[in-house]
């Protein structure tokens, strides 16, 4: 970790490269809630110029998970003898009927771990229930699941079971760098989610859409660093792939996890919230795992779900408009009582502007 | 009106809405209910009660029994009361191992007897196997005012200097990292008495407030600051004293330290003027010896809590919302 007052000098350094690189107004989005709540809290929005836009995407797991998927864990979450596992965030996100906190104050028996192995030490202590391991996020905690259910298979558990949410990042940015009303310039792609599957899978980011494109890591200066980066691209006109999280991402990823999770899953068509039907963006299980398929031992299909009237995370989630524009937020939807899974999550980007700006009203603007 | 959930419990917004609520349905009596960490009574006594179901029950720097008084004497303290009595109520789980009660108040008594505090009442219930998790504690802590002046949210003025004693978030993260299995050799609970640390402050003039930053941490009691004194508070993320194990524990459960509890630190806001000598005399003492002035408060923004981060921008710091980390204390 730099010393304070070193980061301080080193990010007024990197702000006078982006005013020498700012050729023109500039859309970035930072595609990873992780990166959302480190703007926030760093207060970068409050230092940035004012030709540099940055839109949050639907990098937050929890936020993206569609309705009709948090309706069916809470179903599950409700049947007796089911012990429902999942992260926990997941488990103050309302469905169409209540959260699975509310749930769990109802008697369902909800678990939260934070790790997917824990849900194999749970199936071990509670032998005369049926765990289920609800599977959220991306690249980057789906690889854990596919261990959880790689160790279940060999050790033969036969009360685990797994229903798989998991979504792949680069199939939802095909649709946001195409989408004409969004007219994003440049990609701040996720470190975390590119240390598994390497850079090339965002090539056609480049060479199809010309987009600048900066995998930055989750520290202030990672940040602005992509976004200069990012500037310099546009300002030269050369868009490419850039690696800045060089010390952890490699061009090629993590290839034994690649293998892992071509091994256990394989990809489906699945709903984002908001966004809708994506092809390919998803992970349900391969044949090889269909024993330890939620869905199938429980007999669960994903009807689709309207949102709750009036929530516009879907919106938010594509960078249509930011969360102070959703008429909900702030007053109906805060994360005390949050309507949309945004305002839940702790990445999530309305979560974060309620936080950190007070509202969307803060007086360091931002 | 739903039911309750846990973030009922955290110590935030929702525990003060609640509070506000059970309070609202007993007759206002003669400005006791302030609000404040202890009551003030006519005739300078004090008085607080408080009830503890930490899980697990013991953690590296304390255990429940520790922990158990220095929660309610703490309580006292942060308003300039010497904490003199104390009533005690177990509600202990059948089965719970008799030698392991002991413990815990052997760790208690020797807490009271560093601080001359006296076990004067108390109450024993064993409920059957299942219906408790193994021991809760509450106590009810007694003492007399001895501060010159008086301290509490209504003294906290534009100009005065924020101070903190010691580095932040050590207890929230210590059960942390006990509750997510996460190993650090290093961290422990900042648990301690805080009126050795506190007495000396009580004979000088411009003390305006002091907390312990227990659950909610010190950002929701800097909220709870600016909200009840309608005052602006700037801190700086460059000056709050921090513990590298406390950062590493928050980066892997994306806790912000600024909102984990601590059992053994606390928050001042003093006259400017008298600003460097409250902290000399704070770091003249053992768990004062990091005391840092971390920032001021203001008349802009009344209300808001800012702070300007380590990168150098700004942002509010909002009260903690829901559950954080149910049982912490």
């Amino acid at each position: 970790m730099p010393q304070v007052g070193d980061l301080r000098a080193k990010m007024s350094s990197l702000l006078e490269a982006l005013d020498k690189w700012l050729c023109r107004p500039i859309t970035v989005m930072e595609v990873c809630g992780t990166h959302t709540v480190s703007i926030f809290r760093s207060g970068i929005r409050t230092m940035l110029p004012e030709g540099v836009r940055l839109l949050s995407g639907p990098g937050c797991p929890v936020c993206v998970t569609d309705q009709a998927e948090v309706d069916a864990m809470v179903r599950l979450a409700k049947r007796p003898g089911v012990v429902l596992a999942t992260y926990g965030d997941m488990v103050r996100v309302p469905g169409s009927c209540g959260s699975l906190a509310e749930a769990r104050a109802s008697g369902a028996e909800v678990a939260v771990v934070s790790s997917a192995i824990q849900a194999l030490a749970l199936a071990g202590s509670i032998q005369d229930k049926e765990i289920v391991f609800a599977g959220i996020g991306f690249e980057t905690t789906a690889p854990a699941t596919a261990v959880l259910l790689r160790e279940a298979r060999s050790k033969n558990v036969k009360n685990l079971s797994v229903l798989s949410l998991h979504k792949l990042v680069p199939p939802v940015l095909r649709l946001l760098a195409s989408d004409p009303m969004l007219n994003i310039d440049g990609f701040l792609l996720p470190g975390h989610v590119s240390t598994i599957i390497g850079t090339a899978p965002y090539a056609f980011l480049v060479e199809e859409y010309g987009k600048a494109c900066a995998v930055a890591g989750f520290e202030p200066l990672d940040i602005m660093a992509g976004i200069v980066e990012i500037a310099r691209q546009i300002c030269e006109g050369r868009p490419a792939v850039r690696r800045l999280y060089g010390r952890v991402v490699r061009y090629e990823g993590n290839v034994k996890a690649q293998e892992l999770l071509e091994e256990v899953f394989r990809p489906a068509s699945v709903r984002w919230r908001g966004i809708g039907l994506v092809e390919a963006s998803g992970l349900v299980l391969a044949d090889d795992y269909s024993d330890f398929d939620a869905y199938s031992r429980f007999g669960i299909t994903l009807e689709e779900v309207s949102p709750p009237a009036g929530c516009r995370c879907g919106d938010v989630l594509a960078g249509r408009i930011t969360p102070p524009e959703c008429p909900l937020f702030g007053r109906s939807c805060t994360p005390q009582f949050p309507v949309g899974p945004c305002m839940v999550s702790s990445e999530g980007s309305c979560s974060a502007y309620y936080r950190y700006s007070s509202k969307g009203v803060s007086p360091w603007g931002a | 009106m739903g039911r309750l959930s846990l973030g009922h419990g955290s110590g935030g917004r929702l525990t003060n809405d609640l509070i506000k609520e059970i309070a609202s349905t007993f007759a206002r009596g003669s400005g006791m209910l302030e609000f404040e960490d202890c009551a003030l009574l006519p005739g300078g006594w004090g008085v607080t009660i408080d009830g503890f179901t930490v899980s697990p029950l013991s953690f590296p720097g304390g255990d429940i029994g520790k922990l158990a008084i220095c929660g309610s004497v703490n309580d006292l303290a942060v308003r300039g009361v010497r904490p003199l009595w104390l009533a005690m109520s177990l509600l202990a789980e059948e089965g719970l191992d008799e030698e392991e009660l002991l413990v815990y108040m052997r760790s208690a008594a020797s807490v009271c007897a560093e601080l001359g505090v006296q076990l004067v009442a108390g109450d024993t219930k064993v409920l059957p196997r299942g219906e408790a998790d193994r021991l809760y504690i509450t106590t009810c802590a007694m003492g007399k005012n001895e501060a010159i002046s008086p301290w509490g949210i209504k003294e906290v003025s534009p100009g005065d200097a924020i101070i903190v004693s010691g580095p932040v978030g050590r207890h929230g993260a210590v059960i942390a990292s006990l509750r997510y299995d996460i190993k650090l050799r290093e961290l422990e609970s900042d648990c301690a008495p805080l009126w050795p640390l506190i007495e000396p402050l009580t004979r000088l003039r411009g003390v305006h407030a002091a907390r312990d930053c227990t659950r909610g941490g010190l950002g929701t009691v800097l909220c709870e600051w600016a909200e009840g004194a309608n005052v602006g508070i700037e801190i700086d993320e460059e000056a709050i004293p921090a513990d590298g194990d406390v950062s590493a524990v928050s980066d892997i459960l994306g806790f912000d330290p600024l909102y984990l509890a601590c059992e053994g630190t606390a928050v001042f806001a003093i006259a400017s003027e008298r600003a460097e000598t409250v902290l000399e005399t704070l770091c003249s003492h053992p768990i004062g010896r990091s005391a840092a002035v971390i920032g001021k408060v203001t008349e802009a923004h009344p209300g808001l809590v800012g702070l300007r981060t380590a990168a150098g921008g700004m942002r509010v710091v909002d009260m903690q919302g829901g559950e954080l980390l149910p049982r912490i204390c």
